[in-house]
């Protein structure tokens, strides 16, 4: 576990910017472009964090194969002629409002922080001690002998999924 | 200053307040499932950040936001999927015009 101010700080600046950005660029692909930093940045929390296999699976799914999913849906969707031109409804000043008042609640947050009004009765002062063998032998146990039961449902679950999205398409919805 | 946990579930909470705002205000399909899975990532953070500071046995978190980000991307594929096949009727990114989904 990475217990670094200055990365915390920079990552987490840069998470609510880019999540910012994504939410209200008026270009769908900077909005998805934007949601690949963030997913990568969520990527480096969990490596800070102690847990390097999250990491390597939200930077592989999240960070690689959904935006290809969703820039391969952007490319269909917008194949064809648009017939309407939306007006875009939300102005300036209330992304501005919206911005300044979570940047407001962050700032009021930090100060409470720095001056310790926060018991800090319920953080655990033991930090995780785990090196990369330990994390995968964890994960291991986790799924294969204390979840067990949830990890057949979630296969069977991904199982019914692609069936049914088979049988959808057969159907011709 | 020390980073305990309490950072890493605001961090957890701004992402999924902004992905709640998103969900509800953008009005674009494709803007909308990015805020949900925004909103899982929060949500993901937290577990890691229980697993990291409260828990030195089991890493129980980390299991939950395994499972948690397999189910939310095969949940956006299909939501992409259903979506697509309304887009052809519909001829709309719109969420207004999904209202009979």
């Amino acid at each position: 576990m990475i217990d670094n101010p200055v990365i915390f700080y920079s990552a987490s600046f840069l998470l609510i910017l880019f999540v910012l950005g994504a939410l209200f660029a008026r270009n769908i692909i900077y909005s998805l472009l934007c949601s690949v930093v963030v997913f990568f940045l969520g990527a480096l929390f969990f490596y800070v964090l102690g847990s390097e296999y999250n990491a390597i699976i939200q930077a592989a799914v999240y960070g690689l194969a959904v935006p290809v999913l969703i820039g391969i849906s952007i490319m269909f969707w917008h194949n064809g002629k648009e017939k309407e031109k939306r007006a875009e409804k939300f102005t300036i000043p209330y992304i501005t409002l919206m911005c300044a008042g979570i940047f407001v609640l962050a700032f009021v947050y930090l100060v409470m922080m720095s001056v310790a009004m926060v018991p800090d009765t319920f953080c655990i002062k033991e930090l995780a001690q785990v090196n990369a063998f330990d994390n995968i032998s964890v994960f291991a146990k986790g799924i294969f002998v204390n979840y067990v039961w949830a990890f057949e449902l979630v296969s069977l679950l991904l199982t019914i999924v692609i069936a049914g999205l088979s049988l959808f398409k057969k159907r011709g919805a | 200053m020390d980073i305990t946990i309490y950072h890493y579930l605001f961090i957890g909470l701004l992402l999924f307040l902004c992905g709640l705002i998103g969900s509800v205000l953008v009005k674009n399909v494709i803007k909308v499932l990015i805020s949900i899975e925004f909103m899982l990532m929060g949500v993901n953070i937290n577990f890691v950040a229980f697993a990291s500071f409260c828990d030195n046995i089991t890493f129980d978190g980390y299991i939950f936001a395994l499972f948690y980000m397999g189910i939310g991307a095969v949940e956006l594929a299909v939501a992409i999927y259903i979506f697509y096949l309304m887009y052809q009727k519909k001829q709309s990114d719109s969420i207004d015009k999904y209202s009979d989904l």
